[in-house]
């Protein structure tokens, strides 16, 4: 029964779905039944093209995510643990944090072409934000009974970094990249709907322009399954190296 | 006393005609509808408005979005370009065309969208665009159509010999002259604005690329709202054709109205100066380009799963009489 727990709200959906296309109180080429949707996914996933829409996406996502992974982790480690590095930074952070990034996204059309480049570029600059707080607060939290023992034992500072900084840092660094990835999809996906000749946001756009509901509602779906993926092998990823916290919640 | 209770009763009988006159819910644009505008903007050029139906306009950015809201019941009518009402009706849209709006037509004294690229570019010629990219404002947009007919012509493949992007029109003129893209669309008043700052040239217009005039915008009304309300659509469609006549025959002065009225954001200046699409006094559909539009977007782009019976779609019957 608990394995049946988390498809209980995704099963009601569907059936919401089906209900109110059944209801008839709207077009179905605004609600589509399930049927529809699930034929037009069935194509989706037997055609080629299709797979390479998604591949295009998926390496633009995950080349930008990288570069914001390796940015975002080294900048929020020197923001935690450095109190110049902070008081240079953490403003700038800070103000420009709220900035809607994809408002940017013509000038950086213009700065690295209409290909992958723009869209890489502003991937890496939403990703970084998150991850570069995230990881900053988890550097600034390490406990000091650590540092102080490693420090007693006579560690340097590069093996006190290696050895406590980093590993303690670790849980927050994977919370950073986990709200990160999906928000590495959802723009890319926004950015193809602007301005692409490929990928998955240009199949939704492709979809929506011929008023092909079904169709644009199975990429949505392949949207939300890659998502569950990426999300999946990262939490995989973070319980084989992050092995002395796991991600369990004592509920009361 | 007697006279203040007449008056009173003739503004009461006065707003109970407006009130019963029928809502038509109108989902319009931002480019090319002059006449439409127009009636909301003078609407003394409107003798049924109020009385014999109401007028309430909506702006849309895109097509898809104003087709949805149809769907959702919250449009009754709105303008849509020929071939978005083709793809609406393949899709079992229950939608008809109305009446002509503007055409893209040849001749000096029209204008018609106009593809650039860079005057001391490499590209010369739509043959030069293989390897290249083109700009378009949508995909499966008018725009795209002409895009991919211009390098159909030119014996390249759209996508694979030469990559067809969506770029915004205030975006274009700098994509073009940076070289990001090869080529790029432009319409009025991006088009005037474009050739003043120079540096630019016409690779082709989308009259040429199709090869004939055809419809550009045109008028639409649900099938439910024409059948429950032909005489509100009648008075409308009078109404519009009297306002068309009024534009062309007094065109500075409409434009003036209409920047006047918050319709149009470019200078005035500009606008007063810019080129117009050709329009049609009397609103008649030019059927024949519709269908050839729909032949093409079925055997050469395949934009449509099977064909679509463009007689169907387009219902003149509720245009005055020429």
């Amino acid at each position: 029964m608990r394995r049946l727990l988390p498809f209980v709200l995704i099963g009601a959906a569907l059936l919401a779905w089906e209900l109110v296309v059944r209801s008839g109180l709207w077009s179905p080429l605004l609600f589509p039944p399930l049927e529809k949707i699930l034929s037009e996914l069935i194509l989706f996933f037997s055609k080629s093209e299709s797979l390479m829409e998604a591949w295009v996406s998926l390496y633009r996502a995950l080349g930008g995510f990288a570069l914001a992974a390796v940015a975002g982790v080294a900048i929020g480690m020197l923001m935690g643990r450095s109190a110049p590095a902070a008081a240079l930074l953490d403003p700038f952070f800070s103000g420009t944090y709220a900035i809607p990034k994809i408002a940017l996204f013509p000038i950086f059309i213009f700065a690295f072409g209409i290909g992958s480049l723009s869209k890489l570029a502003l991937v890496f600059l939403e990703c970084l934000y998150p991850i570069v707080i995230i990881t900053c607060q988890g550097a600034r939290s390490v406990n000091r009974v650590l540092l102080w023992s490693a420090q007693n034992m006579g560690e340097s500072r590069l093996r006190t970094f290696a050895r406590v900084v980093l590993p303690a840092t670790a849980p927050y660094i994977f919370a950073g990249f986990r709200v990160a990835l999906p928000v590495a999809l959802i723009v890319v996906i926004i950015t193809e709907m602007i301005s692409s000749a490929d990928g998955l946001g240009y199949v939704v756009i492709y979809a929506l322009a011929s008023l092909k509901t079904d169709r644009m509602l199975a990429v949505v779906a392949v949207i939300a399954l890659l998502g569950l993926a990426l999300d999946r092998a990262l939490v995989f990823l973070r319980d084989r190296l992050v092995y002395w916290e796991k991600l369990e919640t004592y509920y009361v | 006393m007697k006279i203040s209770l007449a008056f009173l009763a003739l503004v009461f009988s006065a707003c109970a005609i407006a009130q019963d006159a029928p809502l038509i819910r109108f989902g319009r644009g931002f480019a090319a509808e002059e006449q439409v505008w127009l009636m909301s903007a003078r609407p003394d050029l409107t003798p049924n408005q109020g009385k014999r139906y109401q007028l309430k306009q909506i702006l849309f950015q895109a097509n898809p979005e104003r087709f949805q809201a149809y769907l959702a019941g919250e449009l009754d009518a709105g303008t849509a370009p020929g071939l978005a009402v083709i793809f609406a009706r393949a899709q079992g849209v229950d939608m008809k065309i109305v009446a002509s709006v503007c055409l893209e037509a040849a001749g000096r004294e029209w204008f018609s969208t106009t593809y650039m690229v860079k005057d001391d570019g490499p590209i010369r010629t739509v043959k030069d665009l293989k390897g290249g990219t083109i700009a378009v404002v949508g995909i499966k947009t008018a725009t795209d159509l002409w895009a991919r007919a211009g390098l159909l012509n030119a014996g390249l493949a759209p996508d694979k010999d030469t990559k067809v992007f969506p770029l915004g029109f205030p975006a274009m003129g700098d994509a073009v002259r940076t070289g990001k893209v090869g080529a790029g669309t432009f319409v009025e008043p991006f088009y005037s604005a474009e050739m003043a700052k120079g540096g630019l040239r016409k690779l082709f217009t989308a009259v040429e690329a199709v090869g004939y005039d055809h419809e550009l915008l045109d008028i639409w009304f649900g099938e439910k709202f024409l059948k429950a309300q032909p005489g509100a659509v009648r008075a409308f469609l009078a109404d519009y054709v009297a306002v068309t006549k009024y534009y062309l025959a007094n065109t500075a002065q409409a434009k003036r109205d209409l920047h006047k009225a918050g319709f149009v954001r470019t200078p005035l200046e500009v606008y007063l100066k810019n080129a117009d699409w050709k329009r049609d006094a009397n609103a008649r559909v030019d059927v024949a380009s519709l269908e050839k539009l729909s032949t093409f977007m079925l055997d050469k782009l395949q934009w449509l799963e099977k064909p679509v019976n463009v007689d169907s779609m387009i219902d003149q019957s509720f245009l005055p009489r020429p």
